[in-house]
């Protein structure tokens, strides 16, 4: 009798155990397919956003020509969540230095059609922002739970791995002023 | 932004005693003449009631009950009664002649009513308080349109009763302050709540935030990415992204200097394009007092401050910086 009730309550922890990793894996995927929806809305943006500017921007010709391709490489399919991860830390760097660059060309800064962009990417940016912090959360309490006692066993038996965090920009903890980028 | 409103404050402090300091003292003479006829009044039902329980207690041969106290009760209600009847016009000078040119003073475009308030149905709509209201009050309600951003706020005090196994009722607050209603500069779907943090005060970070967890009444728990600011509240929301498209690092820490410059527990809530805010003071704002001097200088700063913190939130949390997608 008693040997029963010991096996019911082992089972019974390592199905909570077993839930409770599931869930937390699950959590990490969702919140990915989010970021993945508002990422594939800026590289949308891009195609656009070259071609209207590359006319007047002589000097950043490169620039334009490496997020093209980081473009294209990330719209592939089959590419890993960690390399989006890295190449998405290198689109948003590069339109940042597109956006700075944008100040030295007075006929793209009156330009209708590329200040609409810029709102549009600046919108974009926020939603980014909001959904790599949420992943980073998952990812955080995802990892916290393999490498905790007693789940570590059950991660370890279940191939669980560490998952990599989005590297958030010092610029994002800063007070975006909007006023300040549309000013004329 | 702080320097500005520290200016402000030095300024409106300089109109009070400019322009309003006049009307304040004949109040301050009106309140004394008020304060000891309520005291005399206090006085003479304190002395009746007095006589009636001491004859009920020790006079009379009946089986002595609780009911013997009963004249003490009723001389305790027919004091307020007769006191607020009797300090009904000093009020209405106070508020006439003090809060309302003072509201004018921080905003043309704001309206004051005396004796309306936040409707239920917005304190409602906020979901930060979840205990079904029996009894909703208030009064003092600011409202009008700044920089494009609808606001509106007043005292509130929201109640609920229970009854004990004797059948008798009594009531108990669910909140009672300041309650704030405006326009909020981004468009979203769910809700998204942010509540003072008690687990985590009490019970340290670990088991405080699994006790958050287990709470069944509220949303998911969303776990904020600034430690200060997840010391001092808790998130709960419908949308893990969305709560963090709201509460932008920027915005956290708006609401954390807003917190600690109104040094009372801060409840926010986003919900249908709107944010609510609830200070919660514990008593009646905005009202005279009546055995303390008027002339009070931190009594006269706190009015002051206290309406231009409500009025503040457009700026320090930055509501008028519409996104496009809201223009």
């Amino acid at each position: 009798m008693t040997v029963w009730i010991v096996l019911g309550v082992l089972a019974f922890v390592l199905m909570l155990m077993y839930n409770t990793l599931i869930s937390h894996k699950n959590q990490v995927e969702n919140i990915f397919a989010s970021v993945d929806t508002v990422l594939k809305k800026r590289y949308d943006l891009i195609p656009n956003l070259v071609a209207s500017v590359q006319q007047y921007m002589s000097h950043e010709k490169e620039l334009l020509e490496k997020i093209t391709q980081w473009r294209s490489l990330a719209m592939k399919p089959g590419v890993s969540d960690e390399q989006k991860i890295s190449l998405d830390k290198q689109v948003t760097g590069a339109l940042g230095s597109i956006m700075v660059a944008v100040e030295n060309y007075p006929d793209l800064k009156a330009n209708e059609n590329v200040m609409h962009l810029q709102r549009t990417l600046l919108e974009l940016e926020e939603q980014i922002s909001a959904a790599r912090r949420a992943y980073n959360q998952a990812v955080t309490d995802y990892n916290n739970i393999i490498e905790m006692f007693p789940t570590n066993f059950m991660a370890n038996l279940m191939r669980y791995s560490r998952k990599a965090v989005f590297e958030t920009a010092e610029h994002e903890r800063k007070t975006v002023d909007v006023k300040v980028l549309f000013k004329s | 932004m702080a320097i500005g409103r520290r200016k402000r404050l030095s300024k409106l402090t300089d109109y009070f005693y400019n322009e309003l300091h006049g009307d304040l003292k004949k109040l301050e003479v009106q309140r004394k003449e008020l304060a000891s006829s309520v005291l005399y009044v206090g006085l003479v039902i304190a002395f009746f009631a007095s006589l009636l329980t001491y004859a009920l207690l020790f006079k009379s041969t009946h089986a002595h009950s609780e009911a013997d106290f009963l004249p003490l009760l009723a001389g305790g209600g027919l004091f307020f009664f007769i006191k607020k009847h009797m300090s009904s016009s000093y009020a209405y000078g106070f508020k006439e002649k003090i809060i309302r040119p003072l509201i004018k003073e921080i905003d043309e475009a704001l309206q004051y009513h005396k004796s309306h308030h936040v409707s239920q149905s917005y304190f409602e709509r906020s979901r930060l308080f979840r205990k079904e209201i029996d009894r909703y009050s208030g009064n003092d309600l600011v409202r009008g349109e700044i920089e494009g951003v609808k606001l509106q706020f007043s005292d509130v005090h929201a109640q609920y009763r229970s009854r004990n196994s004797k059948g008798n009722s009594s009531w108990h607050t669910i909140f009672q302050g300041l309650f704030i209603v405006a326009d909020f500069n981004k468009h979203f779907k769910g809700r998204t709540a942010v509540f003072p943090d008690r687990a985590e005060k009490v019970f340290g970070r670990l088991i405080g935030s699994w006790l958050q967890k287990q709470n069944m009444q509220r949303e998911e728990l969303i776990k904020m990415d600034d430690p200060e600011f997840e010391k001092h509240f808790v998130v709960y929301g419908s949308d893990q992204i969305e709560s963090r498209y709201i509460l932008t690092h920027a915005m956290m820490k708006r609401l954390l200097d807003y917190k600690k410059r109104s040094k009372v527990p801060l409840y926010v809530s986003f919900s249908a394009s709107q944010i609510y805010l609830a200070l919660e003071h514990k008593k009646d704002l905005f009202e005279p007092t009546l055995f303390t001097s008027l002339l009070d200088y931190a009594l006269i700063k706190e009015y002051i401050s206290t309406l231009q913190l409500a009025v503040g939130i457009i700026d320090e949390l930055k509501l008028n910086e519409r996104l496009w997608s809201k223009e």
